[in-house]
């Protein structure tokens, strides 16, 4: 019935333990530096451009460290048998079509509505004045409460 | 059923089963049955596999009397049937259906089909069915998550019919509900209170479906009896688990998608919502930034492996059953694997097809081109096979048989028809068309039906213990294959001519009044084909009863596990131990033997599988 | 099945889990796989709406606040989220190793440590959402202007309820599993049954919640 081969001995526990410590401290760098980097973009005041992608591409890597470390580690993932992990990881690959997908879709659907469509384009890259800017009661506040026409 | 209960072996033969569970998973086999734990809330496979049957038996009913209904306003649009009013009410006033009501018969006539049929029918039956008897196993690995999958299933069930009752009636934005249609409340009598309920039915749905899911792929992976490797299990088994895969990866994005409409919905969102034009109240919508097509890449994530999920279990069944009738083994076992393996991948790559004309990206499109018309080759290899299994096979027609290879001859008919609407150029012709509704139709939804069919005749004997009536059922056959032919061949002419869907009425259609005649001779014979429906209907439930008995375990002479059970098997599946299994289930005509049940140990002379 | 399986056997010859695991913990992967879509499937459509908007607001400028420090502190209260949901992932795996050697008193503790972790998180989270509702933002109400100065759209505020709601109620339902356990574990019913399986199924869960918010917080905060 029990298949988990019980782990009695003190000395595998403190092995055991000490990599979970040896984890949280690995995934705290890695948020440490996350933050650093993107605590670094906003004072910086980075413009849209390579480096800021470059940057935005490290954190995903950093992000998917963090993830790997989590499923490896604290899920134990790596202690099961190549099976298991193949059944998991295999079809999480069908996000790589998935997001690419997505995402092409999202800036063609920009582009076409930024040609095509005046209306939005002058819309959305209109600047907000900056006395409307953030308070509560102006009418530059978006809001989409529902419309009365949708009862 | 009475017999059932006096034939039942109690249930306590099972103590002996192959621990696959965890120590409280025991207690579960000791509890007195009664009616309710036997019948309503059963955590036998079997039983659950034949609540999801009969459910789905009278979804079937329902959504295939809809599909009479607006075949009758199609075929007859000037006409009116004052009956209909006396049934129907102000849905059909003056005898006629009205506009609303045609979108709302549309839209549930795909939804209960396509889901409630042809899902929770199709591969809820004969999943739980045939999982545990063909691996080799007591029960599912969580009996209490399969009772409660179709639980789910029933309450989504009663949510659907009760839109059915609303005010404003049912849902009516089609089956795949795009936005704005249903995000606005106030764009049809449709999008309220109906459009509400079958978000619900369907989440509820979606959770069922998601538990049932779980539990065949865990069962099938894991509770396999001692020798049935994964080389070893009939191919129903392969189909199946795909079809678990699919559903599992590919329903919660579903799910996703209409957790955010219902925010769009309810929430004063714009997930899907842009400034649009409303004629109706002449202005623009306060929303901004949403995109429309973003739903429909949600939807169609789920929608392209959804048929998929309801097209591989009656390939799976087909396989199976073509190799026992033909007395021959299946032709490429494992390039029948490979193929279902390959359309699995490709079900999750090539959703955008469905959206050529939506104003998806064509650069995008052209790659969804590709990725499609790649699904060509493992169905390919599947029909090849099919049909080299049937080669010189010493073949019996039995009911089970024929539909078989009416689903072989299907699912080419439908399938050459799928090649010309993957072109994303010539699908700017034929989207929205009949020909489109005649591609899909054939080749998922009536193909699939045969499927079904296929597998209740095959398996009746080992669900009922008593045979389905064979008069009535090649009757059954030929009136469904030839109906069915009848009905969506002329349909492609339609759609080349350009006929589009959704219309209900073509007779002021300059351009399209000529096919009037054509479609009053498609009504009719949609009306015969219903009909002879609920012939098999009358059979089944008369043979549950009444039927011929069967008195061999093994009527069809077949190799798999199922016939070595009992003839009505108990709750345990085998009385003792469970067989070992020593080969493949596909050795038919082999060494002069007419078949060699999987449970033969490999002779000294022999090649082994 | 359930007896430890040499190396060298041949996993897939049926009669034993090809995973040398129960089927409860394959369910639970792969129930959390399925999850993963779920989630996936509200970043992506997140990232699909950013992608086909011009401008987007500046995360730093809308997350800047502090409890009693007031603003002007970006990034500074989401990385105390994020340490004490990986503090309580600690916890719990913890309790998890606890379990592997059947050490009851320590499983407790950890798993004390892990629910009071859960609800720190849930309580950041609600004070959160209250500060950003009483800024003007709520699903469709966005009082923050794009990061270039122009007027955005309301989707910013649409996901980040939506995508973090989501994402508390799992925390939620977390911490419910947790409590479960935890009163299963004083009650002495795996020391009774013998093994503390059910806890590495519930810290899976538990693991899956923070993952999930490894990808939440670097799309909706940092990128």
């Amino acid at each position: 019935m029990e298949q988990h081969p019980t782990h009695t001995h003190t000395e595998h526990q403190d092995t055991g333990t000490k990599e979970i410590w040896r984890t949280f401290w690995i995934l705290l760098g890695l948020t440490i530096v996350e933050l650093a980097i993107g605590f670094y973009m906003y004072k910086a005041g980075l413009q849209p451009g390579f480096f800021k992608n470059f940057l935005k591409g490290l954190i995903v890597v950093l992000m998917l460290m963090k993830a790997f470390y989590i499923v490896a580690y604290f899920m134990h993932l790596k202690a099961e048998i190549n099976n298991l992990i193949m059944t998991i990881v295999v079809p999480l690959l069908l996000f790589v079509w998935f997001i690419i997908a997505f995402l092409m879709e999202g800036s063609s659907y920009n582009s076409l509505r930024n040609s095509l469509d005046r209306n939005h384009n002058e819309k959305s890259t209109a600047p907000v004045s900056p006395e409307m800017k953030g308070s509560k009661e102006t009418p530059s506040k978006v809001t989409n409460e529902k419309p009365a026409h949708t009862e | 059923m009475s017999n059932e209960a006096i034939l039942q072996k109690p249930a306590d033969a099972v103590v002996t089963h192959g621990d696959h569970r965890e120590g409280n998973g025991h207690s579960e086999h000791h509890h007195k049955e009664t009616f309710i734990s036997k019948y309503v809330f059963s955590m036998d496979h079997k039983m659950i596999a034949k609540q999801f049957l009969i459910t789905g038996i009278i979804w079937a009913i329902i959504g295939g009397l809809f599909s009479v209904l607006f075949r009758l306003q199609l075929g007859y649009p000037n006409d009116s049937f004052p009956i209909l009013e006396t049934l129907l009410g102000k849905w059909a006033k003056g005898g006629k259906i009205q506009p609303e009501f045609y979108y709302a018969l549309v839209t549930m006539h795909g939804t209960v089909l396509v889901f409630f049929v042809l899902t929770a029918g199709l591969s809820g039956t004969f999943a739980n069915f045939l999982i545990p008897l063909q691996i080799g196993a007591r029960d599912m690995a969580s009996p209490f998550m399969n009772m409660l999958s179709y639980w789910f299933f029933w309450a989504a069930s009663v949510v659907m019919i009760s839109s059915l009752f609303v005010e404003t009636g049912p849902a009516s934005g089609g089956w795949t509900s795009y936005p704005p249609l249903s995000a606005l409340g106030g764009a049809s009598e449709g999008s309220k209170t109906g459009m509400d309920l079958w978000l619900i039915s369907m989440a509820l749905f979606v959770v069922s479906s998601l538990l049932g899911g779980l539990n065949y792929i865990s069962t099938i992976l894991n509770m396999r009896t001692k020798g049935m490797s994964m080389t070893r299990v009939p191919l129903t088994i392969w189909a199946l688990f795909f079809t678990a895969v699919l559903g599992v990866l590919s329903f919660p994005v579903l799910l996703s998608g209409f957790i955010l409409l219902l925010f769009d919905r309810h929430g004063g969102t714009s997930f899907y919502l842009s400034d649009i034009y409303l004629a109706s109240t002449q202005q623009a919508l306060p929303n901004e930034g949403g995109s429309a097509i973003l739903y429909q890449h949600l939807f169609w994530f789920l929608g392209h492996p959804e048929v998929y999920i309801i097209l591989l279990p009656a390939m799976g069944m087909v396989s199976e059953i073509m190799s026992v009738n033909s007395r021959k083994p299946i032709f490429g076992y494992m390039a029948m694997i490979g193929s279902l393996f390959a359309i699995t991948i490709l079900a999750f790559l090539v959703w955008a097809h469905h959206m050529f004309v939506s104003g998806l990206n064509p650069f995008l499109g052209s790659v969804f081109v590709l990725l499609t018309l790649l699904i060509a080759v493992p169905s390919a290899i599947k029909v090849f096979n099919w049909l080299t299994t049937l080669w010189r096979g010493n073949i019996r027609f039995t009911p089970a048989m024929l539909f078989s290879i009416g689903f072989v001859s299907l699912f080419i008919s439908g399938g050459l028809t799928g090649i010309f609407l993957g072109n994303s150029t010539l699908d700017i012709h034929l989207h929205d068309t009949y020909f489109v509704v005649a591609h899909f139709h054939i080749v998922m939804g009536v193909a699939s039906f045969f499927g079904l069919f296929a597998g209740v005749y095959h398996w009746f004997p080992k669900m009922y213990g008593r045979y389905l009536n064979n008069t009535m059922a090649y009757l059954h056959f030929w009136v469904t294959l030839i109906g069915a032919y009848l009905i969506f061949w002329p349909m492609h002419y339609e759609g080349l001519a350009g006929m589009p869907r959704r219309y209900m009425d073509f007779s002021q259609w300059v351009s399209f009044n000529q096919f009037g005649d054509l479609n009053r001779f498609i009504s009719i014979v949609s009306i015969i084909v219903f009909a002879v429906q609920l012939l098999f209907v009358f059979n089944f439930f008369y043979s549950i009863f009444k039927g011929r008995r069967v008195t061999t375990s093994n009527p069809w002479d077949s190799n798999t596990l199922e016939w070595t059970t009992p003839i009505r098997p108990g709750h345990g599946n085998w009385p003792g131990e469970i067989p070992e299994v020593h080969r493949w289930p596909y050795d038919y005509g082999k060494d002069g033997r007419e078949f060699i049940p999987q449970t033969e140990p490999v002779g000294a002379q022999e090649t082994a599988h | 099945m359930a007896q430890t399986v040499p190396m060298a056997q041949k996993w897939w010859s049926g009669g034993k889990s090809p995973f040398n695991t129960e089927y409860g913990k394959l369910m639970r992967w792969y129930f959390l796989m399925s999850d993963a879509f779920t989630f996936g499937a509200f970043l992506i459509s997140y990232g699909t709406i950013r992608y086909s908007s011009n401008g987007w607001p500046d995360p730093n400028e809308v997350f800047q606040s502090f409890p009693g420090l007031g603003s002007g502190f970006p990034l500074l209260f989401v990385s105390l989220m994020t340490f004490i949901l990986i503090m309580s992932s600690v916890t719990m795996v913890l309790a998890v190793h606890a379990g592997h050697s059947n050490d009851k008193k320590t499983v407790i503790k950890m798993l004390v440590w892990t629910i009071i972790g859960g609800f720190a998180f849930l309580g950041c989270q609600a004070w959160e959402w209250s500060h950003l509702h009483h800024e003007g933002a709520w699903w469709g109400m966005n009082p923050f202007s794009n990061a270039d100065g122009t007027q955005s759209t309301t989707n910013f505020t649409n996901f980040f309820f939506t995508i973090t709601g989501f994402h508390g109620f799992h925390v939620f339902s977390g911490v419910v599993i947790n409590i479960i356990m935890l009163i299963m574990t004083l009650n002495g019913v795996f020391e009774r049954r013998g093994h503390y399986l059910m806890i590495e199924k519930a810290g899976l869960y538990w693991h899956f919640v923070d993952l999930v918010w490894v990808f939440v917080f670097t799309c909706f905060y940092l990128l």
